[in-house]
């Protein structure tokens, strides 16, 4: 088995790089059983090059009961049969690999399956050899003051195991037992479980849940010391035997508390910006630039060989946990006028249904994300405005078959559809008769070629990436403007620029803004969708006007 | 070295046309050079070389005292910060010219480190909107300097409240960096700048365009809902007057002891000119005043902000911040200073509020906006009641206000007093406005007979 790895390059990759999440089960089905696979994946590898995305982001593909899409992993050595077997991995791998493409992949670290083998044995009594590997307790009142995240499904997190007869500690759901990362067996293991897909040439890890890892008395369970020592022996690992590979960590935290899964850069190279995502959502209702910059301004410096990854939609709800109560309710009021859009704490809708089929908005909110401190993270179909079906169960209402043709079964699958883990959409809106992959790759104004446009011109300019962000003033709030800039860097290839300003209405009603520029005087504009060189910035306030949600870059150069 | 060029001696004479020009200048049209007399003149710093010259003059025309930055340069030196401020030019000379520096973005660069004594400098400088009484500048986005125009012997009261409620923690100004003076008087005030801030009347106007666009009748159902923006914005007014009253006192007898009493007259002797006017019915106005006659307790007295609107409330990434607390300018300053209700501020944000609902319908046209007068009134209502809220919600300010039974007649009189105004100003200089205060009279005496 031969193993390849592009990590020996640029060992900062990750902050330039554009990454596109993708469920497994629902990409595409190569061996038409109905269930997406690992070989549809490689198959459909030529599609995301040419999309132009630079590392994918692999939903859990290991061996699970699936009662949470994944995330409850019953066997962490082993790929579940229906995606296939290690060989199609690494052949994903090396594919991926060949076309300069980097894959990571899910990792739950903080529980398993009620049905891994480990649970099972531990369960038997209290004094077997698994024994100690979960949280157990003769009552139901320890860790009192940890909250409850899936309030829609569970009471309490401790629950009753007959059989043992004791309770077990779960932060999620009851049949997702917490791992007791206390006991220094199940802390090394973790570590070979890492060691074992980094080995395959996995190019690092999305870690799931990772601020639950320990549980202390008189605390909320979360961000404790314990399970940042703990991701700071795991980065070390990585950075020994595996250097260029990344660690992603989920931590749904207010940024000022997620800044410590960086720790001093010796922790995780990337985390999840969640609060910025309802704001940018937040802000285009209210066609007003505050509920951005305020998250913006609050958002506390990084470590400089770290990077936020931002998105819009990915597979979970529209978290709501990151804003003030009076914010969800304004998120639940504006965006889930239906009850049964609401998820736990959040909303369960794609992005296109969300912004009411208004591709102005898509691509707005597209723009702000590309351009954005941090990484893009695109989740799979929001490329072509999928939409959702809200009358699915849990969160599978944003997990239907991605669309890649009018055809049978939304060219996702060969299977009956009566096979089809879930059915693919088929309403005459966002139903895949009408989009598509296929179609839009013949529409050359399609929002699919308009995204892959966007990551072109943006590939260009690492200022996106790795830039410093800073708010222009101006009076209109409707009108976001910013710059990201870095200092000139020769020899650089593929940046000839260092600062690229950005200028967004949020507004549905066209909107003109002077901009004190005055900094940058005597640069020419140039707008970078179209090269069209702009009036140069002179001694006086620079003045633009935009159209409905539209929006500018421009790259300040010295023409 | 060359000694530097005073400025003409004639100043107040070439200074007459340029004044009379100005925004921030109160007196007549017809300024004759004669009524200008220069009071003090000198060279505050020098550039490019000595060619390039600032001076303070200080100079009192029509019966008021101004403040004004002269430039100089040597002539035939093109300058783009003149192009379209041809306001700003003051008189060209034989050799030399003369403006408004403010507008200058060189010379204006050198005020910050003169008027904070050395303390702050800056590379870059901006002038933002004028404003009636001062000209306010921007220095790297950091600092905003505000140059006083028109002088008033004494502390300037923006000056003395912002310090003053800055000294006793309240976060919700714009923190003081340094006050220049001049004898006893304040030139100009140096405060942090409130980058990416928005004034609260464009956050107002943004929601209303919204919400008229959205087609439902309901404020609170629309996407660019104000009131959560309102709620905190009451909470920060209470804020303010708890801090007022912790740095000026509180007087409680003093409503109470006659300045009540004085208010009603003063509404009832407005109430009749415009009935008199023919600008409101006769019907409700005698039972409305009736109405307020029977309040118990009108309340203790407090400094309060005195001219309290949207446009003097700046929405920033970290809350509402308050701004300008010189007063109406149209009123003398021993008046502005004078405690009085915290109501009036009350009243003053709640009509402010009615102004932008009506402004955003006067953007509609006369079709559209008949359409939508429910929805203005609704807005109003909405937002109003989200204000007062979030005002009432802070415990420590209810000790400043009148008792419960009395308060919502007090807030109708202090409403009364400012539409009465208003009905003044519109009156004199904007009579397609007139309906605004109008209609809020109708409808505040309508209440208070009903």
């Amino acid at each position: 088995m031969s193993v390849t790895s592009t990590g020996a390059g640029d060992p900062r990759w990750f902050q330039n790089a554009v990454f596109y999440e993708i469920l497994v089960r629902g990409f595409y089905d190569a061996n038409g059983d109905g269930t997406g696979d690992l070989r549809g994946i490689t198959e459909k590898l030529d599609y995301l090059q040419w999309l132009g995305v630079d590392c994918l982001w692999l939903l859990p593909f290991y061996q699970s009961p699936l009662r949470d899409g994944g995330y409850d992993i019953s066997d962490f050595w082993t790929i579940l049969p229906e995606y296939g077997d290690l060989a199609d991995a690494v052949e994903l791998v090396e594919e991926a690999h060949r076309r300069g493409i980097r894959i990571i992949a899910d990792l739950v670290m903080n529980h398993t399956s009620d049905q891994h083998p480990w649970f099972l044995e531990s369960r038997q009594d209290r004094t077997n050899p698994k024994a100690d590997w979960y949280v157990w307790s003769d009552d139901d009142t320890r860790y009192a003051d940890a909250r409850i995240i899936f309030v829609d499904t569970e009471k309490s997190n401790w629950t009753l195991d007959p059989q043992r007869g004791q309770f077990y500690w779960h932060r999620f759901f009851s049949h997702q037992p917490d791992l007791n990362y206390d006991n220094p067996e199940v802390a090394d293991t973790m570590l070979d479980v890492l060691r074992n897909w980094l080995d395959i040439g996995l190019d690092g890890f999305r870690l799931d849940a990772v601020p639950y890892l320990f549980e202390r008395e008189g605390t909320s369970g979360e961000n404790l010391p314990e399970t940042h020592e703990y991701l700071k022996r795991l980065r070390k690992e990585v950075d020994a035997l595996y250097p260029g590979r990344v660690l992603l960590a989920e931590a749904n935290q207010w940024p000022e508390d997620v800044v410590a899964y960086f720790g001093e850069g010796d922790e995780c190279h990337m985390c999840f910006h969640f609060p910025v995502m309802p704001r940018m959502f937040m802000a285009v209702r209210r066609e007003e630039r505050h509920p951005i910059t305020e998250i913006l301004t609050r958002t506390p410096a990084i470590p400089e060989d770290c990077q936020w990854g931002i998105f819009l939609r990915n597979h979970d709800e529209l978290t709501l946990e990151m804003v003030s109560d009076e914010e969800r309710d304004y998120m639940w009021a504006e965006y889930a006028k239906d009850p049964r859009m609401k998820r736990n704490i959040g909303i369960g809708r794609r992005l296109l249904p969300l912004v009411e089929g208004d591709r102005r908005v898509a691509e707005l909110l597209h723009a702000l994300l590309f351009s954005f401190p941090g990484s893009p993270i695109l989740y799979y179909g929001d490329e072509i405005g999928m939409g959702d079906n809200i009358y699915l169960g849990d969160r599978d209402g944003v997990r239907t078959p991605m669309q890649w043709s009018p055809d049978r079964n939304a060219g996702f699958s060969r299977a009956d559809f009566a096979q089809l883990y879930l059915p693919p959409l088929m309403d005459p809106v966002y139903g895949y008769q009408s989009v598509n992959v296929e179609a839009q790759l013949r529409n050359p104004s399609s929002q699919l070629h308009w995204t892959k446009r966007m990551l072109e011109v943006r590939r260009q300019h690492r200022v996106f990436g790795q830039g410093s962000f800073e708010v222009v003033s101006t009076d209109n709030p409707s009108v976001l403007a910013y710059v990201r800039s870095a200092p000139v860097v020769t020899g650089d290839e593929g940046d000839g620029s260092d600062c690229v300003l950005c200028v967004c209405n949020l507004s549905r009603f066209a909107q003109p803004a002077e901009l004190p520029l005055q900094r940058w005087e005597g640069k020419v504009p140039v707008e970078l969708l179209g090269r069209v060189p702009f009036p140069r910035i002179g001694e006086l306030p620079y003045f633009v006007t935009l159209a409905p949600y539209g929006f500018y870059w421009f790259e300040l150069t010295d023409l | 070295m060359t000694p530097a060029p005073s400025l003409p001696d004639d100043l107040g004479g070439l200074l007459a046309p340029y004044l009379a020009r100005q925004r921030w200048y109160a007196g007549p049209e017809d300024l004759d050079a004669a009524d200008v007399r220069v009071v003090e003149t000198r060279e505050l710093c020098s550039t490019g070389g000595g060619q390039r010259h600032l001076h303070l003059a200080v100079v009192d025309a029509a019966g008021s005292r101004y403040q004004v930055l002269v430039g100089e340069r040597p002539a035939g030196e093109h300058a783009e910060f003149l192009q379209g401020h041809a306001d700003s030019m003051i008189a060209g000379l034989e050799g030399r010219y003369l403006y408004d520096a403010v507008v200058d973005p060189e010379l204006a660069r050198e005020l910050l480190p003169i008027v904070t004594g050395g303390v702050e400098a800056a590379t870059l400088v901006r002038p933002v909107g004028a404003e009636q009484s001062n000209t306010s500048l921007v220095y790297d986005d950091r600092i905003i300097l505000k140059v006083f125009r028109r002088l008033v012997a004494g502390r300037n009261p923006d000056v003395e409240v912002t310090t003053a409620l800055a000294r006793v923690g309240f976060e919700h100004v714009a923190r003081p960096v340094g006050v220049w003076r001049s004898g006893d008087l304040d030139l100009a005030f140096a405060q942090e700048f409130l980058a990416g801030g928005a004034e609260g009347w464009a956050l107002a106007l943004t929601s209303l365009r919204d919400f008229y666009d959205s087609g439902d009748p309901d404020p609170a159902a629309a996407g660019g809902d104000f009131s959560g923006e309102a709620r905190r914005l009451g909470a920060v007014t209470a804020q303010l007057h708890v801090a007022m009253a912790e740095a000026f006192g509180v007087d409680p007898a003093r409503l109470p002891g006659g300045d009540w009493g004085g208010l009603l007259d003063a509404v009832a002797e407005r109430l009749a000119a415009a009935v008199a006017d023919g600008l409101l019915e006769p019907a409700s106005a005698g039972s409305a005043l009736e109405r307020l006659g029977a309040v118990v307790d009108p309340g203790p007295a407090i400094r309060v902000h005195g001219d309290f609107h949207l446009g003097q409330t700046m929405r920033a990434d970290n809350g509402w911040y308050v701004l300008d607390f010189e007063g109406e300018p149209a009123r003398p300053r021993e008046e502005r200073l004078v405690p009085t209700s915290a109501m009036k501020d009350v009243a003053g944000m709640l009509r402010s509020f009615d102004y932008a609902a009506h402004v955003a319908l006067g953007e509609r046209g006369a079709v559209e906006a008949e359409g939508l007068a429910g929805a203005a009134a609704a807005w109003t209502a909405h937002n109003g009641a989200a204000f007062l809220a979030g005002y009432l919600a802070a415990d420590d300010v209810t000790a400043l206000l009148p008792p419960e039974a009395d308060r919502p007649l007090v807030l109708d009189a202090f409403q009364l007093d400012k539409a009465l105004y208003e009905l003044h100003y519109e009156r004199t200089y904007r009579p397609t406005w007139l309906p605004i205060p109008q209609a809020a009279l109708r409808r505040i005496t309508d209440r208070l007979a009903g």
